[in-house]
């Protein structure tokens, strides 16, 4: 039953073995890319077993048992979830194969970008609170350096408020683990859950939820604490923007979602009412923000947030059937999200860059891509067969039982809004043509037509 | 006793939170220090007085530990901020080679110089 510490052992050893091996190399790359894919395998083994079982795999660290010692715990959710990340792992370390060649890679990239995962799988099969504390901490700590790693010097300035939100973020969390211990004498999730409804009248209780919620509103980037995200999502690389803008605030909501169904009192309706409201402002707040920028990964980095305020939703409205539609639209998202980062990094790749007015006439010279873009748009927006739609349309369903219909109202505009900047991305690079400047396809791969000199 | 460590981890959190809202950078790098000092020492209370707790390592001639999980904790979570302060300081470093300021105010909205790169350009 060792098989959730592999999931953290794995990109750990990688990580390593790519320290040492210092020179970014086809070799270093193909080990690295074969590694991403066992996890993926394995963890798609896992997700369809345990689910179709419907059991969970337990593991004691050293064989101390649950009250004091660190538990880990694989059960259907945190398998898909791996599965999840080690996929987005997989597409975003062959784009930046293609992207880049090995000599012009940063040594570093590859070692930290694996850390980071070691720290994002750990987060999903930990089952004690301070270890996922430490958990975030190495996700952060990675996603720190690589923020920085292949910054100029106004890259560097928009990475400072990631920092420093996260500072006080993790600080929080770590004076939460505090306030826990004391509360219920355990950080075990699942010793703290079987006390939760014993201390619902707690007052301390508020505190520490309240202090949770701080903690993971950062995390996921929720109003009114999401500044740091817009601003700093759009200065990373684009393969490692498309690994942080799938994975790292779904950790987040992953763990929001973990902490409100499980450790939380399930009749804690004043939690679940703030959570939803909270969402609703984030969605909206969120959207606008897209609506005013004009470069595609900034318009992707905010309908990170109104997204977010989707699956947060889900989480608020707190009946079965919203809990099942968050996590559709968390496998929904990452996977869209992280797609839709690639095409935008294919666009500046192709024009030089992804500013919508210096943009234009891709539809003719990659129609594929022009393809890709549309689908994944239209189910970000939630156009009916795709994805995209099912999630919304159960938290719409659920939304109008609980006859919460500002924030149904809310959604809707949202998705409208969506569907609106999508089009904008959708007219600006790829429908319109070029105004000023011409079509630069600098890739030699896009290019259909034979290569002009001036060019 | 209880009473005194409150009050100093009031003090910290309040002197943290005052520094980490200045402007200068080394105001801010001691505030970030200061706040996980001060978090140190709420954990620290968490474990309370040697009441007689169970500890996981059992010795027959004595009864009375201090809990010992949240000094593990601590431990860890020294370490963990000594990496982060560690990194900030690098990162000021940083800014203050790539801007020439030693100050948030100057470094977000300077006085002169190209507005070329606006607050929404892409790099």
């Amino acid at each position: 039953m060792n098989w959730p510490i592999v999931y953290v052992c794995l990109p750990l050893l990688v990580g390593i073995i790519g320290l040492l091996w210092r020179q970014p190399s086809l070799a270093r790359r193909s080990f690295a890319l074969s590694m991403a894919s066992l996890l993926t395998v394995l963890a798609l083994y896992h997700a369809i077993t345990l689910a179709l079982d419907s059991e969970r795999l337990v593991l004691n660290l050293g064989d101390w048992k649950a009250p004091v010692g660190i538990t880990s715990v694989l059960d259907p959710l945190a398998a898909i979830m791996l599965f999840l990340s080690g996929f987005s792992a997989l597409a975003a370390l062959l784009y930046g194969m293609f992207e880049l060649s090995a000599r012009s890679e940063h040594p570093l990239r590859q070692p930290l970008f694996f850390f980071l995962l070691t720290g994002i799988n750990l987060s999903f099969v930990t089952g004690d609170l301070f270890n996922l504390f430490v958990a975030f901490e190495i996700m952060l700590i990675s996603s720190y350096a690589l923020l920085t790693l292949e910054s100029n010097d106004w890259d560097v300035k928009q990475a400072f408020p990631y920092l420093a939100i996260n500072l006080v973020g993790s600080t929080l969390f770590l004076l939460a683990c505090g306030i826990a211990y004391a509360l219920y004498g355990s950080l075990n999730f699942a010793h703290m859950a079987s006390q939760a409804d014993s201390l619902a009248a707690d007052p301390r209780l508020l505190l520490f939820s309240t202090l949770l919620l701080l903690v993971f509103s950062i995390k996921a980037g929720l109003f009114p604490l999401y500044y740091w995200l817009p601003n700093s999502y759009p200065i990373l690389p684009t393969p490692l923007a498309a690994f942080f803008a799938g994975m790292l605030t779904k950790v987040g909501v992953y763990v929001l979602f973990r902490m409100v169904t499980t450790v939380l009192p399930h009749d804690y309706s004043g939690l679940h009412l703030t959570l939803a409201w909270v969402a609703g402002a984030t969605m909206i707040f969120g959207v606008i923000g897209a609506v005013s920028r004009n470069f595609i990964r900034g318009i992707l980095s905010f309908h990170i947030l109104s997204q977010i305020g989707y699956m947060v939703l889900a989480i608020g409205l707190f009946t079965p059937l919203s809990l099942a539609a968050c996590v559709l639209y968390i496998i929904h998202h990452i996977l869209v999200k992280a797609t839709l980062f690639l095409i935008g990094g294919t666009v500046t790749c192709l024009n030089g860059t992804d500013h919508l007015e210096r943009t234009g006439g891709l539809w003719k010279a990659a129609p594929v891509l022009g393809l890709c873009f549309l689908f994944q748009a239209l189910s970000l927006a939630g156009i009916p067969p795709l994805s995209g739609f099912w999630g919304k349309y159960l938290i719409f369903v659920e939304g109008i039982d609980l006859q919460q219909y500002i924030l149904i109202a809310a959604a809707l505009v949202a998705g409208i809004l969506t569907l609106y900047s999508m089009l904008k991305i959708w007219l600006g690079a790829f429908w319109n043509p070029t105004p000023a400047q011409p079509l630069r396809l600098e890739d030699p791969r896009w290019n259909l037509s034979p290569p002009s000199s001036s060019a | 006793m209880q009473l005194d460590t409150a009050l100093l981890v009031g003090t910290l959190f309040s002197v943290a939170l005052y520094l980490i809202l200045q402007r200068s950078f080394v105001k801010m790098l001691f505030g970030f220090v200061l706040l996980s000092n001060a978090v140190n020492l709420f954990l620290l209370a968490m474990s309370g007085p040697p009441d007689g707790k169970d500890s996981p390592i059992i010795s027959p001639n004595s009864s009375s530990y201090v809990d010992p999980l949240p000094q593990a904790l601590i431990l860890t979570a020294i370490v963990i901020s000594f990496g982060v302060s560690a990194y900030l300081v690098v990162l000021l470093y940083r800014l203050f080679l790539d801007h020439g300021v030693t100050n948030a105010c100057e470094l977000y909205h300077p006085k002169s110089g190209d507005t070329s790169k606006g607050e929404d350009a892409p790099s």
